[in-house]
């Protein structure tokens, strides 16, 4: 087990290096004219030119990255063009609310997934199509129509909760549920019907095994059968789709966050993005990178907890 | 900036001493009662930074202006009023313009607002790379005389001066706070509001208290300013129609019912001209632009009412020239001087020599309303002139200004006269980008920059229809800026600035 999470470890160290040298490769070489974009149309060339040199734009890209990376690795990811607070600093005071609004999109998928997912597969009929419709029609509509939706009739015609905006939970834990509730809902939706429908199938597998006869033959309880011995086996299948669907809740977090105007991540990386904040968005890329590898880590773990085969493949 | 400070009752008073342009405007002294307590403002934009590197104005003016006093303000209709600076004055040769300073003034963490501290800001701009250095290109020297009395030394003669000393040229923030490791999410300044730093989240909202010492009653008319970033067009939809902001700038015509219909009331103003620029005057790149019959033809061929009508749901106002409607330069009856006639464009075109058509290479981008664009092309090719587009991305500002075009779409600011000359007519103006250079332009140019006041607004009428006889550009019309507000708000628009100053934003009576 320990060499295994050194190998990964190690492997997942390689990736970050990869992924940050391409970005800032990209985000870099992308031929627009950085400073004049920075301080815009009506800046004069004297202005542009100035603000270039003093942010080391006419130095080599090579040795600009290796100082990058040199203040990375101390944990220091430089300061922001705009505003000049660290983006270290940036960073974590989004990373939580992001954070909050993904983990708990997705505790909410796996429960309701898994009772979805399971009621299914065992009763099959009636109950395993209109599962199977609504999953369809949950993994087919974008989180953005679905926001758009609970919007308009909870928060404008219900008003139920506020349309926008964001408390942070130091605040009020009451109102901080309330913030979160409309956003995490729209992220939910989708990855619901995603899981929802991967655990049915893992489901049926399972129940079609030897095994299951088995236990059944020697009289088990069917609530055993299903919830110790089939749901364990299936659950493999279910914690992978639902690491890919925490992956893409962190990218639906993006639009999501704009439409809420929740102060997040993803809305931090689309500001910085159009204003062109190349050390901020190296920060997210970073930040996000890390999460996705040590979530694919993490899953991995799991797996291997779930079925020790998994451990030596 | 802008202020039309005027208050409830001292409207009046204030009024006349900014006509006078000087004048004690402590006399304002606003009764508050009836004050709303709280003041939440929708925002379309957020401040790079509120130290110098990121000052500006426009769609940042609210934020800036709540923490900072600015040496001059502007009353709702361009006229120049006191700020920190209750008098103000030019030699003969207006190249020396002496302020007098407010007394006993201080920033917020105790440093005296006094002519060194004024010195001190103005040197610090001038040293930065901030967005608006141009600003302060004209200036020569600033010096403290005494304690109150600031004289700056241009080399030239500049009629944006007064003006930019009620934009970010005028922010004065306190001296001593530039070393701070908070400098850029911590202002220190002497404005009507404090930055509540705890309660603020950078880049997304800002909530502002009141300043316990401020000297103007007349600017601190709620106790709390909050101020929302809506990155999203339609969270700015929601959120007004959640009711969640009391005022916020709105261009999303198509949507413009929905608020209304929400409770919310329109204030516009008309700040920008839209329509296109015939840079090449002189046929460089595009030989055919040389012919004044030809950029004539242009003028011809756009049917603006319908552009109007279908781009923006008719929320403007049809125009063929570039000064705006505040400015002095501008000239209602050259709004219709150049109507859609597509024969007449044909026949101009024909007489120049291009009866079998011409074409036209413009930039694009993704930003840029791509049904204009196709209407554009489309009206364009109706007389025979084929227009393509090439995509230039994020470079657009700067493939035009270096002409690497011949004529362009552009959306330009149109407030004052010598801003529309220095953006667009001057020799070495920003989007003048193939230098066109005429002897009557320069004369009336100089008259405009250098004579007095009567002067300078004739020379700019003179200047304008010079523009539209020779067809500079093919304005389709003025774009209308609107800014909504809840009925318990009244708002004044402000003349030119795409957001209300803070002043101008008031409980209603």
């Amino acid at each position: 087990m320990l060499r295994f999470l050194v190998r990964r470890t190690v492997a997942g160290a390689a990736m970050l290096l990869v992924i940050s040298t391409l970005a800032f490769t990209l985000l870099y070489l992308t031929g627009a004219d950085i400073a004049r974009n920075l301080l815009g149309d009506n800046a004069s060339q004297e202005a542009v030119d100035l603000r270039a040199a003093q942010l080391g734009l006419d130095r080599p890209l090579g040795e600009r990255y290796l100082d990058w990376l040199s203040g990375a690795v101390r944990g220091d990811l430089g300061t922001s063009w705009f505003g000049g607070s660290s983006v270290v600093d940036l960073l974590a005071s989004r990373l939580g609310v992001t954070l909050s609004l993904v983990v708990l999109s997705t505790l909410l998928s796996a429960v309701v997934a898994t009772v979805v997912g399971v009621w299914a597969a065992v009763r099959r009929g009636w109950v395993d199509r209109v599962v199977q419709v609504f999953s369809m029609a949950g993994a087919a509509v974008p989180n953005y129509l679905v926001a758009l939706g609970l919007v308009l009739v909870f928060a404008i015609d219900l008003a139920w909760f506020a349309p926008t905006g964001y408390t942070r939970p130091e605040v009020s834990v009451g109102a901080w549920l309330a913030s979160i509730a409309l956003p995490v809902a729209a992220l939910t939706v989708g990855c619901i019907a995603g899981t929802a429908q991967q655990v049915r199938s893992a489901m049926i597998d399972a129940l079609r095994q030897d095994y299951v006869r088995t236990l059944r033959s020697r009289g088990l309880p069917e609530r055993s059968v299903v919830y110790r011995h089939v749901l364990r086996n299936a659950a493999g299948p279910g914690l992978s789709v639902l690491a890919l669907q925490f992956v893409g809740l962190l990218g639906g977090a993006v639009v999501i966050e704009q439409m809420f105007a929740v102060p997040g991540l993803g809305a931090l990386s689309v500001a910085s993005t159009r204003q062109g904040d190349i050390p901020v968005i190296m920060g997210v890329v970073v930040v996000i990178a890390v999460i996705v590898i040590l979530v694919n880590l993490l899953i991995d773990l799991a797996q291997g907890w779930l079925d020790p085969k998994a451990r030596t493949a | 900036m802008r202020r039309r400070m005027l208050a409830f009752a001292a409207a009046a008073a204030v009024l006349l001493t900014a006509a006078c342009g000087g004048g004690d405007e402590a006399a304002t002294g606003g009764e508050t009662t009836g004050s709303t307590a709280s003041l939440v403002l929708g925002q379309t934009d957020i401040p790079a930074s509120f130290d110098v590197l990121g000052y500006a104005s426009g769609t940042k003016t609210q934020y800036f202006t709540a923490v900072y006093d600015t040496l001059l303000r502007q009353d709702g209709s361009g006229a120049i009023v006191p700020g920190l600076a209750t008098d103000w004055a030019y030699d003969d040769t207006r190249t020396v313009l002496t302020l007098t300073l407010r007394e006993g003034v201080t920033f917020t963490d105790g440093v005296a607002l006094d002519a060194d501290a004024v010195v001190a800001n103005i040197e610090h701009f001038r040293g930065s790379s901030t967005p608006d250095l141009s600003n302060a290109a004209y200036i020569d020297t600033v010096s403290a005389v005494d304690a109150t009395t600031v004289e700056i030394t241009l080399t030239e003669p500049d009629p944006m001066m007064l003006t930019w000393l009620t934009q970010p040229l005028g922010y004065m923030s306190s001296p001593e706070s530039w070393e701070n490791e908070d400098v850029a999410t911590n202002p220190v300044g002497s404005g009507p509001y404090v930055l509540d730093t705890e309660a603020t989240v950078v880049g997304s909202t800002y909530v502002f208290t009141k300043n316990p010492d401020y000297w103007d009653d007349s600017l601190q008319l709620f106790d709390t300013l909050t101020m929302n970033y809506y990155a999203d067009q339609s969270a700015l939809l929601n959120a007004l129609q959640g009711g969640q902001v009391d005022a916020a700038p709105f261009n999303q015509f198509s949507a413009l019912e929905q608020v209304e219909a929400a409770g919310y009331e329109s204030n516009v103003s008309r700040l920008d001209w839209e329509g296109l620029m015939l840079l090449d005057r002189d046929g460089a790149l595009d030989p055919a632009l040389a012919d004044v019959r030809v950029r004539q033809a242009i003028n011809h061929a756009i049917a603006k009412d319908s552009i109007l009508s279908a781009i923006l749901l008719d929320h403007g106002t049809a125009t063929s020239q570039i000064f705006g409607p505040s400015t002095d330069g501008y000239d209602e009856s050259l709004d219709g001087y150049y109507t859609y006639d597509p024969d007449k464009a044909k026949a101009l075109l024909a007489e120049a020599g291009y009866a079998d058509g011409l074409e036209l290479t413009m930039p694009s981008t993704s930003v840029i309303d791509q049904a204009l664009l196709t209407s554009i092309q489309q009206q364009l090719a109706d007389v025979g002139i084929t227009v393509s587009y090439t995509d230039v991305g994020t470079n657009f500002i700067s493939d035009l200004m270096g002409a690497k075009y011949g004529s362009s779409w552009m959306r330009l600011a149109s407030s004052s006269d010598w801003q529309t000359a220095t953006f667009a007519l001057t020799p070495d103006a920003l989007f003048n980008s193939f230098r066109t250079q005429r002897p009557e332009v320069d004369a009336l140019l100089e008259t405009v920059q250098k004579g007095t006041e009567e002067e300078a607004a004739a020379a700019a009428q003179e200047l304008n229809r010079y523009v539209v006889e020779e067809a500079w550009f093919a304005p389709f019309y003025f774009v209308d800026n609107v800014y909504v507000s809840k009925p318990t708000l009244d708002v004044t628009p402000a003349a030119d600035m795409v957001v209300p100053y803070l002043y101008l934003i008031q409980p209603a009576a």
